[in-house]
């Protein structure tokens, strides 16, 4: 008769006579679908999931022995990218976003990483102030892997149960950890591998926790704990791992470029997940469908983005999801060819008796959510500088508009339509050049190609705005392109003047 | 078919240049993107090859730039099949098989007329080919 209950020591006794019952979490789901719930958790043992995306906060701490004489390092770097002094005198850690000095966004921290694991060798440069006990001031070097005491991967934010689908509002090419956000929501791009990603399959970490080995960069390796920024209230649980580098292979770990974001480190995660009871048979075969997501205008530079709607994994997948009525494409960032290999690759090993199960010391924490900083000094945003902005209609004479600058002594007048929308914008040089050229007629020198900013926009970005395009004044526009006011380079220098009491 | 680039110059970008070739030519010209506004711009197009080479010369003649088509390659060895590009594609010349695995058509591919996925690609597995147009050798 079938216990109602197994345990992990008893899985680890199965994969050591070879006889443990080990399938992908996707393969295990299909069981669940054509031979119920019951078959499916009577029969298997274990499931594997995957996941291989960017993960930014991930790095390598390396131990490059002691050097004759010592030296206390203070400052160092390899292949030009700079790795931090954390520790005691020749501890180092490679951070994977820290770019290269020579070759910014380019090559960073991700790929000096990569290529170590690789076997090629790094040029290692270090300054040191000099001590009693550490009187060497200087070191330049070259390393390979081998060198190294320890070369161990330690990422404190990695493997998200689930991310946010990114697009973009705004009227320009955004360039952002999300990729490449193509204006007028032109796409839109996702993250995570949905039903195969392991905190979505153990969304209570009854199996996942502090102790608990997996499968990383294609070694073994750690759960150490919950990863920074931990929030599974909200859905977006974290994990902090750790890893071997010296026995990674490069199919499974990555360094990567994001244009104007910089760089980072693609890593391969899959964790087993013993199915301990009949509820986690169940926890594990959920769908894509039933996995949900936000689609978060990244076009908006602020903290709390706006939200556009909800979408599955599913629906993400399939390559086109729908944006204010408008199909969009969608890309993954993570590849899911990928997370499917790594779940067969850990599931072959464990049929294998090459992975053993470990049972978690201690669980992850369920109830906690992220906090937001704390900032000791606000920043100022566009609505708190505007002011109701001059505006006249497209059917104006050039005269009648002269005479709006003058009466309130602007430079800017809006150009709007009877409903209050953004039409053009015509400032006091146009004017001059109208009279000088003897032009009578508005539409044929006012501006139509307007840049525009919002009230919730970050002043920084507005005047970087203007500087960008070489012009002084920005109108206010609402979603629906309705004119708000206008902001100048007037305003901004008052400010930086202080004048501005907010 | 030939694929070339036309560079249209700020100072011939206001004249009605294209339909003038058309016409002279009778050339049945494809245009497969066009991005030019009085300040210039570019225009990506197909020619019979057959007449190829007159339809070149007449643009030339007016002024306008030709630039060979060249393509875009994917690097298997450097892809990681993320699919950071696919999005981008105007043309759905990046697609997914069933597998997950990214599906380049170089054919669909608009090539260095777009490029629009070059600086999307994380493991910088693509690139624009440097060295094409076997004809427009001048």
């Amino acid at each position: 008769m079938f216990k109602l209950k197994r345990t992990i020591e008893e899985i680890n006794e199965k994969i050591k006579r070879g006889d443990v019952q080990v399938v992908t979490v996707e393969e295990m789901k299909e069981i669940v679908e054509s031979s119920g719930l019951e078959v499916a958790y009577k029969e298997i043992d274990v499931v594997t999931t995957g996941t291989f995306g960017a993960m930014c906060s991930s790095g390598a701490v390396i131990n490059i022995g002691h050097t004759d004489p010592p030296i206390k390092i203070h400052r160092a770097w390899i292949n030009d990218v700079e790795v931090a002094h954390t520790g005691a005198a020749v501890d180092l850690y490679i951070g994977a976003t820290q770019m290269s000095e020579t070759k910014p966004f380019e090559y960073g921290g991700g790929h000096v990483i990569e290529d170590l694991i690789r076997g090629k060798e790094v040029e290692l440069r270090a300054i040191a102030y000099g001590t009693d006990c550490y009187p060497r001031t200087r070191l330049e070097t070259t390393l390979t892997k081998d060198d190294l005491n320890q070369f161990i991967l330690l990422n404190f934010r990695n493997c998200y149960q689930r991310y946010v689908c990114a697009t973009n509002s705004s009227d320009r090419i955004l360039y952002t950890y999300m990729g490449k956000l193509l204006p007028r929501f032109g796409n839109a791009t996702f993250s995570g591998a949905g039903e195969l990603n392991p905190l979505v399959n153990d969304p209570d970490y009854e199996t996942i926790g502090v102790g608990t080995r997996i499968f990383i960069g294609g070694a073994q390796g750690y759960v150490i704990g919950e990863g920074t920024q931990h929030d599974p209230v909200n859905g977006f649980g974290t994990l902090m791992v750790r890893g071997d580098c010296k026995k990674m292979t490069p199919e499974f770990i990555q360094g990567a470029a994001f244009t104007k974001y910089g760089t980072t480190l693609y890593v391969g995660i899959g964790i087993p997940i013993p199915l301990l009871n009949e509820g986690l048979a169940k926890k594990v075969s959920i769908r894509d469908e039933e996995i949900f997501t936000d689609i978060v205008d990244y076009g908006v530079p602020r903290r709390d983005r706006p939200k556009l709607g909800r979408v599955s994994y599913k629906e993400l997948k399939s390559g086109k999801i729908v944006i204010n009525d408008k199909t969009v494409k969608v890309s993954p960032l993570s590849s899911l060819k990928k997370a499917r290999k790594i779940a067969e690759t850990l599931k072959k090993q464990i049929a294998e008796g090459l992975f053993y199960l470990s049972a978690p010391v201690e669980r992850l924490p369920l109830n906690v959510s992220v906090k937001p900083a704390k900032q000791t000094r606000d920043l100022i945003y566009v609505e708190a500088l505007m002011h109701p902005a001059v505006t006249c209609s497209e059917n104006d004479e050039i005269e009648n508009v002269a005479k709006k600058i003058i009466e309130h002594s602007v430079n800017h007048v809006v150009v709007v339509d009877d409903k209050g929308k953004l039409k053009g914008i015509v400032t006091s040089w146009d004017i001059t050049k109208a009279v000088a050229k003897g032009l009578k007629r508005l539409e044929e020198i006012v501006v139509k190609r307007v840049i525009t900013t919002t009230p919730g926009e970050l002043v920084e970005v507005a005047s970087r705005k203007m500087m960008e395009h070489n012009i002084s004044a920005l109108p206010v526009i609402d979603r629906d392109k309705r004119v708000l006011g206008i902001i100048t380079s007037e305003d901004i220098a008052r400010i930086v003047g202080g004048k501005w009491r907010g | 078919m030939v694929r070339v680039l036309l560079r249209f110059p700020e100072k011939i970008a206001g004249k009605p240049i294209t339909a003038e070739v058309i016409m002279a030519q009778k050339v049945s010209l494809n245009i497969l993107t066009a991005h030019v506004n009085q300040q210039g711009g570019e225009m990506l197009v197909e020619i019979p090859s057959a007449e190829a080479e007159k339809v070149i010369e007449e643009f030339r003649k007016r002024g306008v730039i030709i630039e060979p088509h060249r393509p875009i390659k994917i690097d298997s060895e450097e892809c990681i099949e993320c699919g950071a590009c696919y999005s981008l594609c105007p043309v759905d010349a990046i697609t997914f098989k069933e597998d997950h695995s990214i599906n380049f058509n170089q054919e669909k591919c608009l090539g260095n007329a777009c490029k629009l996925c070059v600086d999307a690609c994380p493991a910088r597995a693509i690139k624009v080919v440097e060295h094409s147009g076997e004809h427009l050798r001048r």
